[in-house]
């Protein structure tokens, strides 16, 4: 009685009903971020009634969240944003379920946490766990539910829908960077309208009403209000499998040493170590290291002479991955003292200034 | 004349957001030579489509005067 009550304004609509309404009570939904877009995701999929949610974060709620991450209260800043998410939920929503999991989203734990869900939304803020969260969804075989902003600007889709085109038939360049809205810039009404279009894919999919972004990508301007769609097509030629998975995320873990950002601060000023950009040279930001070097990464095979093997070496790019790759070159040609940078230029970036603002 | 739409970083870059290009049986791979070295769009790394369509950097396809070409880059922020 109270559930009918609660939901009655849905229930009512033709194309729901009380069987649109169990399904939703039944659906696991997994998000995989709690900053702009999982805030708007996460409250309207918990009000409508959908029965599981988990919610993937390691972050703190810090002051310059909440412009745009509404739910989130001033006195809440430092506490871990799945903690709070949950508990908003459980105020607003006691008949559903969240589970929050303060873990940063990785090859190891992905795959595992996939596969107790049924539906998988992508609200996160760099490209390299895009990559991961699609190969992901391929091995477990589950529907990625795509959203991402730049300044004024919107895409959404949804990937590997009954085996339709995935992220990597759109984006095949998986060393390519882009800014986040730390380095972009936000407004919180445009990452409310991405994540409201997200949710809508979500429930649409668990209704089975309406068509799904499925091979399309909408794109929406919320200045001039345009939105358009583009078609794409399944790229049969990527194959993604759980051994491919695992040799990318999961063995590579092991090998690659990865130094954490926080690590490396200070560090920046001693110049015994040598730091590596091995970026493009347009890309920023650019860091002054008392030590620094710029090689970009296809020009490492043939520049390799400019650096000494036996020298301590941290090797950055923009969000971790080139750099990555940089460290499996050098390795090859006998290099020791070599880490790559976790989160890159883009992480280091957001601390310097979180530093100076503290200062 | 042949419509091109810029999004994100890459209409940051071209500083417009729809141009006009000239077309006498310019091919796509031609255009896209034209749009790098004209704003040198370097690292930036971006998806096409004509005619609302995801296509090939590499299709072998020769534009037409009412075509409308767009460069979608990735977005990363959230």
């Amino acid at each position: 009685m109270n559930n009918t009550a609660r939901y009655n304004r849905q229930i009512i609509l033709p194309e729901i009903g009380e069987d649109g309404q169990f399904k939703l009570s039944k659906a696991k939904v997994l998000l995989i971020g709690a900053g702009g877009l999982g805030v708007a995701i996460l409250t309207y999929l918990a009000a409508a009634g959908v029965g599981e949610i988990g919610v993937v974060d390691d972050d703190v709620i810090e002051v310059s969240n909440l412009q745009r991450q509404v739910i989130y209260k001033s006195s809440a800043v430092g506490k871990y944003k799945v903690d709070e998410a949950k508990a908003m939920v459980a105020e607003l929503n006691p008949l559903i379920k969240v589970n929050a999991i303060a873990e940063k989203l990785s090859g190891k734990n992905a795959i595992s946490l996939f596969e107790k869900y049924d539906i998988i939304v992508d609200a996160t803020d760099n490209l390299q766990i895009k990559y991961l969260i699609n190969d992901a969804c391929l091995v477990t075989n589950k529907p990625m539910v795509y959203g991402s902003i730049f300044r004024f600007q919107g895409q959404v889709s949804v990937f590997n829908y009954q085996n339709g085109p995935t992220y990597r038939c759109l984006y095949p360049d998986e060393n390519s960077s882009s800014a986040n809205c730390a380095d972009a810039g936000v407004i919180g009404i445009s990452v409310g309208i991405i994540g409201m279009l997200q949710a809508n894919e979500v429930v649409k999919m668990i209704l089975g009403i309406g068509e799904v972004l499925n091979g399309k990508i909408l794109v929406y301007n919320i200045l001039n209000n345009e939105q358009q769609k583009y078609d794409f097509e399944k790229n049969v030629s990527i194959v993604i499998d759980s051994t491919i998975f695992e040799e990318k995320y999961v063995s590579n873990e092991k090998t690659i040493k990865e130094i954490e950002a926080e690590a490396v601060l200070n560090e920046m000023t001693n110049d015994e170590i040598l730091f590596l950009d091995v970026r493009n040279v347009d890309e920023l930001p650019k860091l002054n290291f008392k030590n620094g070097i710029q090689i970009p990464l296809m020009n490492l095979e043939n520049e390799m002479d400019k650096l000494n093997p036996n020298q301590t070496i941290y090797i950055y790019c923009q969000s971790g991955i080139r750099s990555k790759m940089a460290v499996e070159q050098l390795q090859k040609k006998n290099f020791k003292n070599i880490k790559s940078i976790s989160g890159g230029a883009l992480a280091l970036n957001q601390l310097l200034k979180k530093e100076s603002l503290s200062n | 004349m042949i419509e091109v739409k810029y999004f994100g970083a890459v209409a940051e870059k071209t500083k417009c957001a729809v141009e006009n290009v000239s077309s006498s049986e310019v091919s796509l791979q031609e255009l896209l030579q034209d749009l790098e070295a004209k704003y040198q769009f370097d690292s930036l790394s971006f998806s096409v489509a004509v005619n609302q369509k995801i296509v090939s950097k590499a299709a072998e396809y020769t534009l037409k005067a009412s075509d409308i070409v767009a460069l979608l880059p990735p977005f990363a922020g959230g």
